[in-house]
């Protein structure tokens, strides 16, 4: 389903090198380019050929990658390597990750399948071996210059790929692919380790004892082979035994016998250095070969790998009877191979022998890791390699027989050491010069040479090296132990194997650790804010306000900032009655944004800030908002200034404490008034209402079409607010509007207050059964509601009798807004409402004589209860 | 997009009254540096620092936040992720102690139910300016069943010992859950030998 996605636009973050960097570094070198810093991420003696480009979709994301064409000269192979970006821009070697790797092997594809439509997709996927092929997309267009364009890429893995395949054929080259395990799945803690290898790097001495013998096909449990293993003068620290022959049987052959003997192993076990105690480590037979590591005891705690295999390269090339065993470990730090083999026998067969040890040497492979016998750091090939004496015919036979001679006079006949200065075999090993007789032929029980079928005698049982720091302590053969036809050999080696110290190794990690922690945490990406605090000063109802900050990004990477949503109820970045503009955006290095922040006091705010000023500091914060920083941190942004209070919003018995306009008022007093709750009211009723009414009444018939909702349609624009500032300086000046906006002032009025003008009653209103019950709650509202709300219904009265408009519409939108309840949560609400509005404007109100005064239906009447006291 | 370097990654939380040194706590276990210049903190900042705990890479992932008051109620959403909290007071500024019972609730209201929670009464440097003795740090920890440490960010006293001692009760919850983690050694297996079991591993 990934595949299916189709490169649309680049993902953030883009792979450059850190173009803010060029302003600032007039003098300072240029800074490394992308080429460079890749190449720094490999060792010097593999080299980036090329970069390209591309991406990989991870659960939808893009994820961006730069895929190197890399080459090592040690192996002589090619690869993929495919890197992450830990962080942009890419400075350091350590920026980058190594997440895959795709060895150009013989089962390497690069499928860019124009059938399949990859091609018109930017599409194209990269297949080794067993692995699951990896896709990859990439842009038409290349961000760096030293970046390959696709089609360039494409050629030059195609024509990689085949000059390997070509080089494959030929014998003179090894390709070994094992140099890319160190780009395998490493961390970046594990790759800084890595390079600091040498720094907590010892090299410990192990003695390896290795023996080889060709036991012609019999057993000798009898035998005294401590004669043979146990010729060291210290216990060494590993041996590595050799048989061949243990078993030439038909049956075994064809078989492949792979059974290991334990009688064998016991015998070995009793054999060795008796000052130390050992245990076998892991064993491996193939029909006649057998192949068995021994270690000192408490050695195995330091072995982290171990790994058999075998080769057969015996009749038809097939046959178990020739061949190879091979065990490959990890001593600390160090990884050794043993090899144990049995190559093609007789004097005329050299090529078989050269032939049957380069196949070994290039097919035998340890599965763990795909390791060749040449990727290890230490290499013994032992066994019976059946390289003859061939003395040239001049000589007669007998020559070789003269156990006078001196050896290096037989070795100059010797075919192994002249096919190995031919270079046909045994390339760059080591063998010890051989200062004992020829292990082969002898009849058994005695040092005597074959007589039966007078075969030459000869140095077939050898033993060779390859690798640094092995140093040949002791190689000999064993002329007393007469069992079998061959004489066992022996040699003794001093390794110094590479070892980490623990305790070395323990500092140089927590250096890691702390740099690795100390880059990502200096990487974070940030961003500065001019001021963390917008003051917006006073602000008032319905006013709107405008304040400007500045984000700006002085980090050396491309940031992504973003207002965070804030947590339910609310599931916005701010108050609905603020508005801020970008909510997000993208800051390359070194620019910077201008956030706008706009505030609109509006119907929605007026309660909350009301309440804030009552019960807190007069300047408060209106809402913070957080500056999120992708990967970074967040900043608070706190929205702040003052509210300077109109009539709207304020109770009626806080406006009847008032004895001028509102706009006369500080905060102070405002916040006073509005805590005041003594009865000493300064008039009988709000004069900002009055003065409503007062209007509305006198505008007659133009009060068709007002009263249709409860709801005023919002934003409030027009004249309105010239309604509330006329309402606030309680002015002189004619009305600014028309009877709709006095209409909505009204409504807004008695809408805005924290508690509905027939609180605390309103649940009983809502419940009562009759008009009496009803009246009798009224009268006992406080005296400026109720005179308000009688003021009101006398008001809506005259307006229903004119027919203005109509009865049950202004009952319904009254009542919602006189009687809200949070409480009252039946059905039936919107009817009871009504009901309870009727009792007082209905037509039958006149059965029941109003509480105030006797001024029936005239609003002018009631101007005297403005009069203050 | 970072390759994984840690085994496990811990959330934990510094909060506290402004000015109780918050900031500086985690400037010294990140940096092991001090300054005693007083810029408060204006919303969320977190470090990294990866730690090694029985043997495991432990990331922690350390945020502070701002501790002024006008600020306490946008804090409390950043509660939720977090696994550990560090409850902070100063010793020389009794408000700060007294106000650690209302940090407590906050964590109630709004933090992980099992989130692990340690007292650090920070600033134990400045001894004669203490207001707050130990004594009663550690009653209110004992009453809350909460571990307790004085602390001095100024002269780095038991700022490590604080984050290894929180992350690795955290690490005790964890470890219950998570079968064990791969050892670094790998087995050698025997598949043509039939050898006694036990005999398997290599390190044994
Ligand atoms: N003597 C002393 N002073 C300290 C110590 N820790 C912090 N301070 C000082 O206390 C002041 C406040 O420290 P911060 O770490 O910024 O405080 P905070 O808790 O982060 O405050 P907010 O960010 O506002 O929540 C600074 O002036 C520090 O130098 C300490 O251990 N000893
Ligand atoms: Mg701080």
């Amino acid at each position: 389903m990934e595949d299916e996605h189709e490169p649309t636009c680049r993902p953030n973050g883009s792979t450059s090198t850190g173009s803010g960097d060029d302003i600032s570094a007039t003098n300072a070198p240029p800074p490394p380019s992308l080429l460079q810093i890749v190449q720094k991420k490999f060792k010097d003696n593999e080299k980036v050929h090329s970069i390209f480009e591309a991406y990989q979709l991870k659960n939808q994301e893009h994820a961006n990658r730069i895929l190197a064409v890399v080459s090592s000269l040690s192996g002589g192979t090619y690869a993929i390597i495919s890197l992450s970006i830990v962080r942009t821009p890419i400075r350091f070697p350590t920026d980058l990750t190594c997440t895959n790797v795709f060895p150009l092997n013989e089962s390497f594809q690069i499928l860019v399948d124009g059938n399949k439509g990859f091609k018109s997709q930017l599409k194209f996927e990269l297949l080794t071996g067993d692995g699951k092929p990896a896709t990859f997309y990439y842009y038409i267009m290349k961000s760096e210059k030293e970046s390959l364009f696709f089609d360039d890429f494409y050629a030059q893995i195609v024509s990689f790929k085949m000059s390997m395949s070509d080089r494959h054929l030929s014998p003179d080259f090894e390709l070994s692919y094992v140099w890319l395990n160190d780009y395998r799945q490493v961390g970046e803690v594990k790759q800084e380790l890595k390079n600091r290898e040498s720094e907590y790097t010892v090299y410990n001495n192990y003695k390896i004892y290795c023996a080889t013998w060709n036991v012609n096909d019999k057993s000798f449990m009898n035998s005294n082979m401590n004669l043979w293993l146990s010729c060291s003068t210290e216990p060494p620290d590993i041996y590595a035994i050799a048989l061949q022959e243990l078993n030439n049987s038909t049956e075994a052959v064809i078989l492949k016998d792979t059974r290991l003997d334990p009688a064998w192993i016991r015998k070995m076990l009793d054999s060795v250095h008796p000052d130390s105690q050992y245990e076998e480590l892991r064993s491996v037979r193939l029909v006649g070969l057998l192949l068995t590591i021994i270690v000192r005891k408490g050695l195995k705690a330091h072995i982290s790998r171990c790994r058999i295999n075998s080769i057969t390269r015996g009749i038809l090339k097939m046959m178990g009877n020739k061949g190879a065993v091979a065990i490959s470990l990890q001593l600390n730090e160090g990884n050794i191979c043993f090899v144990n083999s049995h190559l093609a026998a007789h004097m005329a067969n050299v090529a078989e022998r050269n032939q049957d040890y380069n196949i070994i040497e290039k097919d035998l492979m340890f599965d763990d890791d795909q390791r060749h016998i040449r990727d290890h750091d230490h290499i013994f090939w032992i066994g019976d390699l059946n390289y003859r004496l061939q003395i040239p015919p001049d000589i007669p036979a007998s020559w070789l027989r003269d156990k006078n001679n001196p050896f290096e006079a037989m070795l100059i006949h010797d075919q192994l050491l002249q096919e190995r200065v031919q270079r046909n075999c045994f390339v760059d090993y080591m063998e010890g010069d051989i200062k004992f007789c020829p292990t082969y032929k002898y009849n058994p029980g005695t040092d005597n040479y074959d007589t039966e079928k007078m075969r030459a005698p000869a140095y077939c049982d050898r033993i060779l090296w390859k690798g640094d720091r092995i140093e040949q302590l002791a190689y000999n053969s064993v002329m007393e132990m007469r069992e079998s036809d061959h004489k066992p050999v022996y040699a003794i080696f001093n390794v110094k194997i590479k070892t980490r110290d623990e305790k070395k190794y323990k500092r140089v990690q927590e250096e890691v650790l702390k740099a690795v922690d100390k880059r990502e945490n200096d990487n974070q990406p940030q961003i500065t804010v001019d001021t963390t605090v917008i003051d917006f000063g006073v602000v008032t109802f319905n006013e709107l306000a405008i304040r400007d900050f500045t984000v700006s990004n002085n980090c050396p990477l491309p940031v992504n900032f973003q207002f965070r949503i804030k947590d339910p109820p609310l599931n916005a970045i701010c108050e609905k009655w603020l508005k801020v503009d970008p909510h997000n955006d993208t800051l390359p290095i070194d620019t910077e944004r201008t956030i706008r922040v706009k505030l609109l006091p509006d119907v929605r705010s007026i309660r909350g800030l009301l309440k804030k000023i009552r019960t807190t500091n007069l300047k408060f914060d209106f809402d913070t908002l957080i500056l999120h920083v992708e990967n970074g941190a967040d900043k608070f942004i706190s929205v702040t200034g003052s509210y300077q209070p109109s009539c709207f919003g304020l109770s009626m018995e806080t406006l009847c404490r008032t004895d001028r306009p509102m706009c006369q008022y500080s905060q102070e007093d405002i916040k006073q008034l509005m805590n005041d709750v003594t009865p000493d009211y300064r008039v009988t009723m709000p004069r900002e209402f009055f003065l409503l009414i007062d209007y509305l009444h006198k505008q007659g018939p133009k009060l068709v079409g007002t009263f249709q909702t409860d709801k005023p349609q919002l934003p409030l624009v027009g004249n309105f607010n010239l309604v509330r500032d006329w309402l606030d300086t309680w002015s002189e000046d004619p009305f600014p509007g028309d009877a709709q906006s006095a209409a909505v002032a009204l409504l807004l009025l008695l809408k805005l207050p924290e508690q509905p003008l027939l609180e605390p009653l309103v649940g009983h209103l809502l419940e009562s059964k009759s008009k009496a019950e009803a009246m009798e709650y009224i009268d006992i509202l406080s005296a400026p509601k109720r005179n308000v709300f009688m003021h009101l219904c006398m008001f809506l009265r005259v307006g229903i009798e004119c027919q203005y408009y109509e009865l049950h519409q202004v009952a319904s939108v009254f009542g919602r807004i006189l009687l809200r309840s949070k409480e009252y949560t039946r059905g039936d609400f919107n009817t009871r409402c009504s009901e309870v509005m009727m009792h007082f404007i209905g037509p039958d109100i006149m059965d029941n004589p109003p509480l105030i005064g006797n001024g029936g239906g005239n609003v002018q009447v009631s101007a005297q209860f403005l009069n203050t006291s | 997009m970072a390759k994984k370097t840690y085994d496990l990654l811990f959330k934990l939380l510094l909060i506290g009254d402004s000015g109780v040194g918050k900031t500086c706590i985690l400037f010294r276990f990140s940096d092991d540096a001090f300054t005693s210049t007083f810029i408060s903190t204006i919303g969320i900042d977190f470090k990294i620092k990866t730690v090694e705990l029985r043997g495991k890479k432990i990331k922690l992932q350390i945020w502070d936040t701002a501790g002024q008051e006008r600020f306490h109620t946008i804090t409390t959403s950043y509660y939720r992720g977090a696994m550990g909290i560090m409850l902070v007071y100063d010793i020389t500024n009794e408000k700060s102690f007294e106000n650690i019972v209302k940090w407590l609730r906050n964590i109630d209201e709004h933090a992980n139910e099992d989130v692990e929670k340690m007292i650090l009464g920070n600033k134990c440097d400045m001894s004669d300016k203490r207001v707050v003795n130990k004594e009663r740090g550690e009653a209110i920890a004992r009453e809350h069943g909460i571990r307790f440490m004085e602390t001095s960010a100024k002269s780095n006293i038991n700022i490590e010992r604080a984050f290894c001692e929180l992350a690795e009760a955290i690490l005790d919850k964890t470890s219950g859950r998570e079968s064990a983690e791969n050892p670094e050694r790998v087995v050698i297996d025997r598949k043509n030998n039939d050898k006694a079991p036990g005999y398997n591993k290599c390190c044994a």
